[in-house]
């Protein structure tokens, strides 16, 4: 058991970051191809969330908490940003009955 | 019991153990009920069952606004108790200062909640 | 050290299939797995409350809130608006630019110095709070601010108006 714990530290941060910045590109991808509001904010969600293990991991690298409590600030962030976000997209619903983002263009110029 | 001042990933494994026999056991009813039971198939029992009326429209109905109300708060309501978890453990130590350090955020979401009441955002009317 | 690669894999896989799948009830429940890969990596980091909170938070409250509004929003087939190939086939290669950036960046700096646990109880609730209650005062005030915005926001929004003609 305790060399199952042993082989679980010892990966070079190098491999976290790596890991974070595909899924954060996976996410920034997901919103410029997709034209689902609300797949759109989930791979909002997904970019949040590789931000998010990329400080835990350093903060676990530095032997420092303050990584982890910022990503509570994160979540918290997260949080509210569906909740406005949904109910914006709930109400462009109602009034246009469409979730298609270029239905959202009036605002261009 | 007490000495979790140095758990480690492997104090999850009761929990592992408990998730992998939950999923086991429902992937095995599942799967075993669909080898052991019988397969008659006709026409009547492949609609689905809407208390021998015949089925009308799609089953995609929307839902009502009001359930989505009621996420939304449950969402801000649930990242507000993971702030409250850390304080609840540090109780002690933090004394009276963290106390009313509390109450100022409790008081700061209790006025949101009094703005949902009073917009009877809650109401099932 | 073999189940760290193993769970990024299905992590990056999952999220792959998140916006690849073509419905997005299949697209939300894709994100559910990738969220909870995320909360086997926590584990693994030992940030054990930080794996429970992911766990509850963002599968349990965020994800019930996508799956609702998808409900809410009668979604059918017809309904998905799809791009064009055009459009798609750019911006995959604007985000594999971006990952290219990123990762030469990163190879450039060259930190590989393997992770080790230097403090085993960073993850535990007691030192956490600890942080949060002293260093991280004022951000934790001001996040109570942010949820009292988000609340109003969210029901002012939402809420459907008292026809009064």
């Amino acid at each position: 058991m305790e060399t199952i714990v042993k082989d679980m530290q010892g990966i070079p941060l190098n491999h976290y970051l790596l890991l974070s910045s595909v899924i954060f590109s996976i996410g920034v991808i997901g919103v410029l191809t997709r034209r689902n509001v609300i797949i759109i904010m989930m791979s909002i969600e997904l970019m949040l969330n590789a931000v998010n293990l990329l400080l835990a991991a350093f903060s676990v690298y530095h032997g420092d908490a303050s990584g982890q409590v910022f990503v509570f600030f994160v979540m918290a962030l997260a949080a509210a940003e569906v909740a406005v976000g949904l109910a914006i997209i709930v109400m462009v619903y109602r009034n246009t009955r469409s979730i298609d983002i270029n239905s959202l263009n009036k605002l261009k110029w | 019991m007490e000495a979790a001042t140095n758990s480690t990933p492997v104090d999850y494994l009761p929990i592992l153990l408990q998730m992998l026999v939950a999923v086991g056991f429902g992937v095995t009813t599942i799967i075993g009920t669909h080898l052991i039971g019988p397969k008659l198939r006709t026409e009547n029992k492949l609609s689905s069952f809407e208390s021998g009326i015949e089925v009308i429209g799609n089953a995609r109905q929307p839902v009502s606004i009001k359930y989505f109300m009621v996420a939304i708060l449950f969402v801000i309501f649930d990242v507000e108790v993971i702030f409250m978890y850390p304080w609840a453990v540090n109780f002690r130590s933090l004394g009276m200062e963290g106390l009313i350090e509390m109450f100022i955020f409790m008081g700061l979401l209790l006025l949101g909640f009094i703005y949902v009441i009073k917009k009877r955002a809650l109401e099932w009317d | 050290m073999s189940l760290f690669y193993f769970v990024a894999f299905l992590s990056i896989f999952f999220s792959l299939m998140v916006i690849i799948t073509k419905n997005p009830v299949h697209s939300v429940l894709y994100l559910v797995i990738t969220f909870f890969t995320f909360t086997v990596h926590y584990v693994l980091l030992n940030a054990q409350f930080l794996a429970v909170v992911n766990f509850i938070v963002y599968m349990g409250a965020i994800m019930v809130l996508f799956l609702f509004v998808l409900m809410l929003l009668n979604l059918n087939k017809e309904t998905e608006p799809m791009k064009s190939v055009l459009i798609k086939v750019i911006g995959a290669v604007a985000g594999m630019c971006l990952l290219v950036t990123v990762a030469g960046s990163i190879r450039a700096m060259e930190v590989s110095d393997p992770l080790i646990l230097k403090n085993p109880d960073i993850g535990l609730v007691s030192s956490l709070g600890k942080v949060l209650f002293n260093e991280f005062l004022l951000p934790f005030e001001i996040s109570s601010l942010l949820l009292l915005t988000a609340m109003v926001g969210a029901v002012l929004l939402a809420k459907k108006e008292q026809k009064s003609i």
